[in-house]
């Protein structure tokens, strides 16, 4: 399998759900999707292309918040990142940490710090951030702001 | 100066705790303890549990979570406890002042005896700030 399959297979076999195909570089592509779609062309990348699932990263970009799923193709050398753009006021996604075990913890931290709910996942509760942690404020938005009265932000000086 | 500080000092026994470093510090502290620099020659002991230990060293910024496990172990030690802040990260909080997981300095917390700073401080910092320490305690201030 070489690198021009990889991309010929994903554009023939989604023709519906991929919205763009980026070249970014010999090593790296960028595809973005629709969100509805994604267990499906995860659990392609990954089951058929015998892709590694690396990370998934959230990033909140003012206007909507999108997350990247990395994949990479250790045998040829690519870098897949499928790109799936949520609207503000609809967050939430199916979780596919039923398909990948390798994505449960990632996706627990992105719900934690962006508050995307993943649909279906097994054990959506805190990862990182502390049990008394208030609900509905998300440390990595754009609009945080400080909610505890008693945190010191100066240098003491 | 009080007969168990005075006993203290022939032989501090020394409990590390890191309250989500980078773990530079921390390399640093075994490096002192390790020939190298070799400070258990003067006696000074890496324990496994707080309750055997005399000093505490503390590296890193100490987020939500630690701290509440910093203050139960400052609890669990037998007194008097001297606390030593190891690292620009537990002295202030280093480039972690405005995380969101960060809200108090380590002093805040828990009383400190010692600050050394540096990110992270050679072993000869820490040799030093274990001196002062050390005639701290015995001028009895």
């Amino acid at each position: 399998m070489t690198r021009e399959e990889v991309i010929k297979d994903l554009r023939e076999k989604f023709k519906s759900d991929i919205i763009e195909l980026f070249d970014k570089s010999p090593k790296r592509i960028y595809v973005e999707i629709k969100p509805e779609s994604i267990t499906k062309l995860s659990e392609f990348i990954f089951r058929n292309l015998g892709a590694r699932f690396n990370i998934a990263s959230g990033v909140d970009v003012r206007y909507h918040i999108e997350i990247l799923y990395h994949f990479t193709i250790e045998e040829i050398n690519l870098l897949i990142s499928v790109r799936v753009k949520l609207p503000k006021d609809k967050l939430e996604i199916d979780s596919i940490a039923n398909i990948i075990k390798g994505a449960n913890w990632i996706e627990r931290e992105i719900n934690e710090m962006l508050g995307i709910n993943f649909k279906g996942h097994p054990n959506l509760k805190k990862l990182l951030l502390p049990d008394e942690w208030p609900e509905g404020i998300y440390p990595l938005r754009r609009d945080y702001d400080e909610w505890d009265k008693n945190a010191i932000r100066d240098r003491g000086v | 100066m009080s007969l168990k500080l005075n006993a203290l000092l022939k032989s501090p026994w020394v409990f590390h705790l890191s309250t989500g470093s980078c773990n530079n510090c921390d390399i640093e502290i075994l490096d002192c303890l390790t020939p190298r620099f070799d400070i258990e020659r003067f006696g000074m002991l890496l324990v496994g549990s707080i309750k055997h230990a005399d000093v505490l060293l503390v590296t890193g910024s100490c987020n939500r979570k630690s701290a509440e496990r910093l203050k139960r172990l400052y609890e669990q030690a037998p007194k008097p406890c001297l606390v030593v802040a190891i690292g620009e990260c537990s002295l202030s909080r280093g480039m972690f002042i405005d995380s969101y997981n960060c809200p108090l300095p380590l002093d805040k917390i828990v009383p400190v005896s010692v600050y050394i700073p540096g990110c992270p401080p050679k072993p000869e910092a820490i040799i030093a700030g274990v001196v002062k320490l050390i005639e701290k305690v015995k001028k009895g201030t």
